[in-house]
């Protein structure tokens, strides 16, 4: 793969939902390009469809119409076993409510992906214990959940997100439930985590946090009306 | 429900109580010739027996039919008249007991199995003189020459040990079942309660007190539990229906082995309300106890 | 990690799990009784009846063993006939009946089942002490008592007793009783716990019952010569030689141990059915409450389910972790459902072995490894099962809209 070619690449996404007896288009025909290191914020009022956005470029969920390449590979039609694998290997998701598992520490919770790809415990665990103390709980590794504060789980899931090397982050409202200091410190995180070379996509409905990517795309009524290069994302 | 019998001691002393033999081949079958009972030709000279129901059955001998009975089989006995077939009584003690009876005169029974002058047992009925049964007792106690009198009732306290070993054996199946049936009831309607987590939830957000949704949650549960114990009794009424039939088939006899008695119902489902309601209350407890938004999951 | 998981779910409510745990248990508890129950009553009765190595029992046509009063008549030539037999080995013939017996020692006196046998090829009593009655006696001189009796009468080996029939031996008329020692003590496989008895020869017997025993017995058992052809040789040996009794002898019944187990399991039909209808019961109950249990816990747990998938967990990873709470709370039920099983299997066997006229050996409940864990592994796999439905729902949790229903929610 070279430069030029695009990580992840939304051709014509079409997704309805069907609630109750009305039928909602989330996505109406979106289309959208992100290369290989880039920083993107997805911004938009609720309802934009950004989330759904999300999911598809994710393989979380698959659109109506249209197709997501990521590194040049369709993976719109993927079946569910492929789709799993991928999330599993290529894809790291963050969300806003961080979804640690309640009863697994937080080092069991960063191993548990490294698990299911069948690492051995010794790899996993050093792994899982390195991942930890890059994003600063090296001393908080045998606490679980409900141990830890708001911003402390955040990082746990973006430890878990990182565990099997994806090509690319997701994070969905990453800072929805942390207080702006702990916000701004895990927003910091994912521009070091940029900086590395990860190609990380981030879903908020906070005009302010987004400057803080390179690249801000605005969504209305299920497309994208603005796509903005930021000139100096705030560090 | 008599099970077994291999001591002698058990055998019943049954004045009519032999099983049948004829002059043709009988099967393997304890007790129960397969090749018919060949109806003769009837004698002026021949005595009338009874036979039961069972043979009438299974040999198509009816009332008019000449048999022949003797004590041991290949002897050559006597010729009978089939007077009466009758219906065994509701006997438990007869129960598992497949063989054949007939009734007969004594005096013609002990000529048959060559017994002269000798019974198995006779019954006294005391005048109405005053003197009590124990006192008599011990009367023809003292003067006893080859026998020993029994009161009628010490008589069905013994013949109806096997009764009270059934008796007891169900009983503790049946607490066993009791304990069983409570865990599970309370185990399913904790965890029904619980699943109401998010709805209890909102209705603490929307402002009632702690005491009205514990009531709420608890008359919920007591309701349950008195309508699937309602369903649960008509239910066991079917299957004493269905054991009824069965076991009336099987064994052959009138016998109603299992009874929902308005007892039995009104105990199962006051101990179905009771348990509804410390299920309820339990979870309940539980439930009011923690914040709603923990109940939601913030 | 997965187990880990598994249990940790579990742990997240105890009293839920303790609770459905223990019900567990008595799920299993209960079907281990009735497996035991419908199993152990087989297993006993037919140890007891070849406890001796006699595979036939030759009874007047048409009755049980011992079942009725009823004797076979010329038995001396109907022994002779099946001892001539080239597949019978032995033949032990035996008369039944009831006797007065008192004590020429102590003023005790009391029925007793007297028993007469061939001491020599008997297969009704062991000796626990002492020795069998001599087989050349033709009148009552010896007798071997059981424990009962020897404490009923208040007598020990050694002592004197006068034994009649049909007659007060509180008389002591010397023209009616025989007077007889005690030779042994013995323990009667057949005879029921609290029942006195004793075992003389069989012409004893006979000739103390008068007109009424003069050749006559109650019970004949043969035992068939063993060859080299294996169990089901000698079980179609047994066969043949019992249909040639019945053919050649019109007088008896022969019975074969198959045949006789077959025919008390038709008397007993009552409790294996219950045992039956109760060990479903029992398996139903546990199903139903690992399917309750692990339903909830997945229902709750539906947002946690569809970030597993989001983050990589394969649908089968689910599907395996969901059972595996199943399988856990099985086995922990099982466990305990073991212990209480044998707890109230010997309380329900005590119970069951009250039966009046049930020989002291025959048990109810009888523990069979192979039966034990027959049943358990079925309560495994339904308990797996159960969890099976709840499993498989979690994993076709829909991802995107569990993870949008978990955000509004």
């Amino acid at each position: 793969m070279t430069a030029t070619t695009p990580l992840i690449e939304a051709r014509n996404l079409v997704r309805r939902y069907r609630t109750g007896a009305t039928d909602v288009a989330a996505l109406r025909g979106v289309s959208l390009t992100i290369m290989p290191g880039e920083f993107v914020a997805i911004v938009g009022a609720s309802g934009s469809g950004k989330s759904t956005m999300l999911h598809l470029l994710g393989a979380v969920d698959a659109p109506d119409s249209g197709q997501v390449l990521l590194e040049g590979r369709d993976i719109s039609q993927l079946s569910d076993a492929d789709a799993t694998r991928l999330r599993l290997l290529r894809i790291g998701l963050v969300f806003q409510r961080f979804y640690l598992m309640p009863t697994l520490s937080a080092l069991e919770n960063v191993e548990l992906p490294m698990a299911e790809a069948g690492a051995s415990t010794t790899v996993r665990r050093e792994r899982a214990k390195s991942l930890l103390s890059f994003v600063g709980l090296g001393e908080r590794t045998d606490h679980r959940p409900s141990q830890l504060s708001g911003g402390e789980q955040q990082r746990v899931a973006v430890a878990r997100a990182l565990a099997n090397k994806p090509a690319l982050l997701l994070a969905d409202e990453p800072t929805g439930e942390l207080d702006a200091a702990t916000g701004a410190a895990l927003i910091a995180l994912l521009q070091q985590l940029n900086r590395d070379g990860l190609t990380c996509v981030l879903v908020t409905h906070d005009a302010a946090l987004a400057r803080s990517a390179q690249r801000v795309v605005t969504m209305r009524d299920g497309q994208i009306v603005s796509d903005e290069r930021v000139a100096e994302p705030v560090a | 429900m008599i099970l077994l019998r291999f001591a002698p001691a058990l055998v019943a002393l049954l004045a009519v109580g032999f099983p049948v033999a004829t002059h043709a081949q009988t099967d393997t079958v304890i007790g129960t010739p397969t090749a018919p009972l060949v109806p003769g030709r009837a004698a002026p000279a021949v005595r009338g027996i009874a036979i039961d129901e069972r043979i009438a059955d299974d040999h198509g001998v009816v009332v008019g039919d000449t048999l022949r009975l003797a004590a041991e089989a290949g002897t050559r006995g006597e010729l009978v008249r089939v007077d009466a077939i009758v219906r065994r009584a509701a006997d438990p003690s007869e129960v598992a007991r497949s063989e054949y009876r007939v009734r007969l005169h004594l005096d013609q029974l002990q000529r048959l199995t060559g017994s002269e002058d000798r019974v198995d047992r006779f019954a006294v009925a005391l005048r109405d003189s005053g003197e009590s049964v124990d006192s008599a007792l011990a009367r023809i106690n003292h003067v006893a020459f080859g026998f020993r009198a029994h009161a009628s009732r010490d008589v069905a306290v013994e013949s109806s040990r096997t009764f009270q070993v059934v008796d007891r054996f169900h009983r503790a199946i049946g607490g066993i079942t009791i304990v069983a049936s409570a865990v599970f009831l309370l185990c399913i309607l904790l965890l029904k309660v619980e699943e109401r987590r998010r709805a209890i939830a909102a209705l603490r957000l929307a402002g009632l007190s702690r005491r009205t949704v514990a009531l709420s949650v608890i008359a919920e549960a007591a309701v349950i539990s008195v309508v699937g114990s309602v369903i649960g009794a008509g239910l066991g009424w079917v299957v004493t229906l269905a054991v009824n039939a069965h076991y009336q088939r099987l064994f052959r006899t009138p016998l109603t082995f299992a009874v929902l008695t308005p007892g039995i119902t009104l105990f199962a489902v006051t101990l179905s309300l009771l348990l509804g309601i410390v299920a309820g209350a339990l979870a309940a407890w539980r439930l009011v106890r923690t914040p709603p938004l923990v109940l939601l999951g913030r | 990690m997965r187990a880990t998981l598994a249990f940790a779910s579990l742990w997240r409510h105890p009293m839920r799990t303790l609770l459905a745990i223990f019900g567990l248990a008595i799920a299993a508890a209960l079907l281990i009784d009735m497996v035991m129950l419908a199993t152990g009553m087989r297993a006993s009765f037919k140890s007891l009846l070849t406890s001796r190595g006699y595979e036939l029992r030759v009874t007047p046509r048409g009755t049980l063993p011992f079942d009725t009063e009823a004797t076979v008549g010329n038995a001396a030539a109907l022994v002779a006939s099946l001892r001539a037999h080239p597949d019978i080995e032995r033949v032990s013939p035996s008369v039944g009946t009831t006797v007065q017996i008192a004590s020429t020692r102590t003023t005790q006196s009391g029925s007793a089942f007297a028993l007469g046998t061939q001491p020599d090829v008997q297969g009704e009593y062991s000796v626990l002490s002492g020795r069998a009655p001599s087989a050349t006696d033709s009148t009552l001189r010896e007798v071997i008592a059981n424990t009962v009796l020897l404490a009923r009468l208040q007598v020990s080996v050694g002592d004197t007793i006068n034994v009649s029939v049909g007659r007060s031996a509180q008389l002591r008329l010397s023209e009616v009783a025989e007077r007889a020692v005690i030779v042994g003590e013995a323990r009667f496989l057949y005879v029921p716990p609290g029942l006195p008895a004793i075992s003389a020869p069989l012409r004893a017997v006979q000739s103390l019952l008068g007109e009424a025993g003069r050749d006559r017995i109650s019970l004949a058992m043969a035992s068939i010569r063993a060859d080299s052809g294996g169990a089901a040789a000698t079980s179609a040996r047994t066969e043949a030689v019992r249909t040639w009794i019945e053919q050649t002898h019109a007088r008896v019944t022969a019975i074969s141990t198959e045949t006789a187990i077959v025919q008390v399991e038709e008397r007993l039909a009552y409790f294996r059915q219950l045992a039956l209808i109760l060990g479903a019961l029992s398996l139903v109950i546990g199903v139903l409450l690992v399917t309750t249990l692990v339903s909830l816990s997945v229902n709750e747990r539906l947002g946690e389910l569809a970030v597993l998938r989001a983050i990589g967990v394969a649908r089968s990873g689910i599907l395996h972790q969901i059972m595996l709470e199943g399988l856990m709370l099985g086995f922990a039920g099982i466990a305990i459902g073991l212990g209480l099983g044998l707890i109230t299997a010997r309380w329900l066997n005590a119970i069951l072995r009250d039966f009046p006229g049930l020989p002291a050996d025959l048990d109810f409940f009888v523990w069979s490894p192979e039966a034990a864990w027959k049943s358990l592994a079925m309560l495994l796999v339904a308990a797996t099962l159960a969890g099976a439905w709840p499993a498989w729902r979690a994993s076709k949790v829909r991802v995107a809209q569990a993870l949008r229903e978990e955000a509004i929610g």
